[in-house]
């Protein structure tokens, strides 16, 4: 009996949920097409491809990703045509070129290149643009609440003091964690040397009392909730956090931090090329550039957005890192599989 | 009468026995084979597997750092199963056996959490735990402590909510088998003059095991596999098997690494089930 | 009077028992439809700035969210009834007949009940990517049938036991076809066991996040968003849904309950 009402329970809660669900799958009808975007999180604004949609009549589907690791294994397993524009970093612009994984860009749609800043413009990374567009970039610097921290914080190896229990949030990211602990002792992000990786690894296991969360999609959520004190992290999120405790302060690490490029491309497989070009040529134009750094306050490589972002953008440390502290940063570059293997059990040794 | 047989006999029953079988070869058993032989398997240059036989994957994996994290997860298992069953008995005894009218509806009341996204939970336990959060908050107004409690991103943490996920699934299995029960076996061991705890543990707790044996496993296995328990409560520092998995799923794009991982959570799998059975366990009782 | 203290006693720690226990069950509950009503704007939405509606109108705009709420509701229904189809014929027909190789099948339906919902998960997505088809709807539909269809079978099975199938001889002794019998008669009697499984073939594969994780390809189903918005932060339109739905399931026993659908399904 009792079993016998739960059952009709069920299926009469089951058919007021489906009408209910099915009122969410009016979807809008695409005059134009389609476009499957691979992002960042936190790193594009919804509104911005709300309007793209409405403007071109194009229907995004949008997916995202914590790392470049995580992009490129999906992209892999994946069936082809899934996604159409990634923004790869880089290390991982120049992984993927190397693996014939992208489509030449068709620099007669992407106009709006020349909005770019000749500082980002022809990377060593992808000579000549062939590939790929600067989106924006950073650092990953690190935050301190004042408030509740009254050691003094200034390099990557401060991080790895004892008075720091329990206290971080870092990226969970293997090469920006490990990268870091490297650039403390004054090696390089890329080291190969198997007697250094060894030094690197005894210090980097120093970290595991420290850090308390990993998190690459939001660590501005620990620092403002308050559960984290410490955070290194993606110099925006720092920003962020700052807006919502003026408390927390930006410190840009003495030995140099990790430096990095975000950037558009399209994959070799892409269904939808056309749509892409123009939604990357969508992506330059000045005015959605300053829209994107409203929200996500990166590095801006777009010459003509960070000017009308004027002097609040300008002037922030966090928002705008120094000319001088992205000079004496590193950026991440590809390694062979067998030093990844080691950077690899390094991880899964802290992470334990 | 050959064709007469096979039109009463055979054909119903392949008809109706066709398709799970079918369906239970192409995804079930099939998958599982070539998650075995890709456990054998390497990768290339390209992150792409590589179909030339190698060890390479189990020699990883019996590493010492891998050896701590099965060690690790099987503790946080154990820890989850025993809690469980620490809270659920007593709770399931008292709500299977009472007299009052709303049996059903405290029945009820345990599965209605479970209609509610169960990730959201798990998120509703990290806001309430946090450092400013509701409990933090509400033992600071009480001026029951100064200075807020760290409760989260802890191993205690992750096990809190293995043991809130899972909970249902001991608790149900213990329901069942406590009202089975015959009270007037109760009556009878206390009539020939056991105390209390006398009967509980020669009368009820015997009685009842199958219950605790099947909700053990229901609890125990899905243990190892929950990485996202272990994500959102644990900080990403107390990994468990599920999240060794994962990651080379992921990010770790070794799909054979993964896939050796794998092989290694069935065979524990095998031989906690082995065990249970040995226990005595019924195996049509997991599940229902 | 000393056994009557010891019995009161005994009620009074049970009744604290189990509320602190529900307390525990509900408590994540009560603080999801709490911020439900938080009028704050700005991640990570955990301080409380007001009471207010406004998640509610703002979620009947979130497209994506309400595409993934559909999305499960389409593949819990056809989960469930696959899995209910595919389990109930074969529960009766290996209760019924006798052959070679039961033992195998089932040996393999228990597979997906005992081992960790992620194997299968990774498993699934291994033989989809190898036999390229592509992940979504069509995947995750699959992936949660599989899933499902040993638990629907477990549950027929415990209403087959103790099934007479000479009901069955004689309806086919009085003229009634095996097709007319199996509807008439066999279906009738095994509708609660259908209906359990059925329930609980749904039950999982609304809340199914393991599995759909590795099989989803682009198609987000509402677990899986929410798992996403965890990462960046929920904001409360995921609150305002999870309480409507709350408030539907509630409403829904509360009316069994005091046997209000239970009349109404008398007069039908």
């Amino acid at each position: 009996m009792k079993r016998k009402r739960i059952v009709c329970v069920a299926l009469s809660l089951m058919l007021v949920l489906s009408l209910a669900g099915f009122t969410g799958c009016g979807k809008k009808s695409a005059s134009n097409g389609e476009l499957n975007i691979f992002t960042w999180t936190e790193y594009v604004p919804e509104s911005v491809v709300e309007d793209f949609e409405k403007e071109y009549g194009i229907k995004v589907n949008w997916t995202t990703f914590s790392s470049n690791e995580d992009m490129l294994a999906k992209v892999k397993t994946e069936s082809a045509g899934t996604y159409d524009i990634v923004q790869p970093s880089d290390y991982m612009v120049e992984q993927m070129i190397s693996q014939d994984m992208l489509m030449e860009l068709d620099k007669d749609v992407i106009t709006n290149i020349e909005n770019i800043d000749s500082a980002y413009i022809n990377p060593s990374y992808d000579p000549g643009n062939k590939y790929s567009v600067p989106y924006q970039g950073g650092v990953a610097a690190i935050a301190v609440n004042t408030d509740k921290v009254s050691k003094e914080i200034t390099s990557y190896d401060d991080l790895f003091s004892e008075d720091l229990k329990g206290s971080i949030v870092a990226l969970d990211d293997y090469r920006a964690v490990i990268g870091m602990t490297a650039r403390s002792m004054g090696y390089s992000m890329n080291e190969t040397d198997t007697d250094k990786l060894a030094k690197i690894e005894e210090k980097l296991l120093k970290l595991k009392d420290n850090v308390k969360v990993y998190d690459s999609d939001s660590p501005k959520n620990s620092l403002i909730s308050g559960d984290c004190t410490v955070g290194y992290c993606w110099a925006a999120e720092i920003a962020l956090a700052q807006e919502e405790n003026p408390a927390i302060k930006i410190v840009f690490p003495k030995e140099g931090p990790y430096v990095f490029m975000d950037n558009w491309a399209v994959l070799k497989t892409a269904k939808n090329s056309e749509n892409a070009m123009k939604f990357i040529n969508y992506m330059l134009d000045s005015e959605t550039s300053q829209k994107v750094s409203e929200e996500f306050p990166y590095l801006n490589p777009n010459a003509k957005a960070v000017e009308a972002l004027g002097d609040e953008y300008k002037s922030n440390e966090a928002k705008n890192p120094p000319a001088d502290v992205i000079a004496s940063g590193e950026y991440v570059s590809n390694l062979d599989t067998d030093t990844l293997a080691i950077y690899d059990a390094m991880w899964t040794k802290l992470k334990k | 009468m050959t064709k007469h047989r096979f039109k009463s006999k055979t054909l119903p029953a392949i008809s109706m026995v066709g398709p799970v079988t079918i369906w239970l070869l192409v995804f079930v058993a099939a998958p599982l084979v070539y998650v075995f032989i890709m456990s054998f398997c390497g990768l290339d240059e390209f992150y792409n597997v590589s179909y030339h036989f190698t060890l390479n994957n189990y020699k990883r994996l019996a590493d010492s750092n891998y050896v701590d994290i099965y060690l690790h997860s099987l503790i946080i298992a154990l820890t989850t199963t025993v809690v469980c069953i620490l809270l659920a008995y007593p709770f399931a005894y008292i709500i299977a056996r009472t007299k009052s009218r709303k049996k059903n509806l405290l029945y009820m009341l345990v599965i209605i959490p479970f209609w509610t996204n169960s990730l959201i939970r798990i998120y509703g336990w990290r806001s309430l735990l946090g450092t400013n959060g509701w409990i933090n908050t509400f033992l600071m107004n009480l001026h029951l402590i100064s200075e807020p409690i760290d409760f989260l991103y802890k191993q205690g943490t992750t096990i809190f909510g293995m043991v809130y996920c899972l909970f249902p699934f001991m608790v149900l299995p213990l329901y069942t088998a406590i009202e089975k029960l015959d009270g007037s076996l109760l009556e009878a061991s206390a009539d020939l003059g056991a105390k209390g705890p006398k009967t509980f543990f020669n009368v009820i707790l015997p009685l009842t095991s199958g219950g605790i044996f099947s909700g053990s496993i229901m609890v125990f296995i899905p243990c190892l596999g929950y990485f996202f328990v272990a994500d959102i409560l644990g900080g990403g520092n107390s990994d468990v098997i599920g999240n060794l998995v994962e990651r080379q799923f992921q990010s770790g794009n070794n799909w054979p690494l993964g896939a050796a991982l794998s092989i290694i959570l069935i065979l524990v799998t095998l031989i906690l089930v082995k065990i249970y059975q040995k226990l005595g366990g019924d195996m049509d009782s997991l599940g229902v | 009077m000393k056994k009557r203290t010891k019995r009161k006693l005994k009620k009074i720690f049970s009744i604290i028992f189990c509320s602190l226990i529900y307390l525990f069950l509900f408590a994540p509950i009560i603080y999801i439809v709490v911020n439900s009503f938080n009028a704050t704007r700005s991640k990570p939405y955990l301080s409380w700035k007001g009471f207010s509606f406004d998640w509610y109108v703002k979620l009947f705009d979130n497209q994506t969210l309400l595409q993934s709420f559909g999305n499960t509701m389409i593949i819990a229904i056809t989960s469930m009834i696959l899995a209910t189809i595919i389990g109930t014929l074969a529960s009766v027909g290996m209760y019924k007949f006798k052959f070679k190789g039961k033992a195998a099948i089932d040996g393999l339906l228990y597979i997906p009940v005992v081992i960790p919902e992620i194997v299968l998960g990774i498993a699934l997505l291994t033989l989809f990517s190898n036999i390229n088809i592509p992940r979504g709807m069509l995947t995750l539909i699959i992936a949660h049938t599989t899933f499902c269809v040993p638990f629907v079978i477990f549950n027929v099975r415990a209403r087959l036991g103790g099934y007479d199938m000479s009901i069955e001889e004689a309806s086919m002794d009085l003229g009634a076809g095996r097709i007319r019998t199996f509807f008439e008669i066999t279906l009738p009697v095994l509708a609660p066991g259908i209906g359990g499984g059925a329930l609980l073939a749904f039950t999982l594969s609304i809340d199914d996040v393991i599995i759909s994780y590795f099989v989803n390809g682009q198609t987000k189903t509402f677990p899986l968003k929410v798992y996403e918005s965890i990462r960046s932060g929920v904001a409360p339109d995921v609150n305002a849904l999870s309480t409507l739905i709350l408030i539907g399931t509630t409403v829904l026993v509360i009316l069994t309950q005091s046997g209000l659908i239970k009349k109404l399904l008398k007069k039908a």
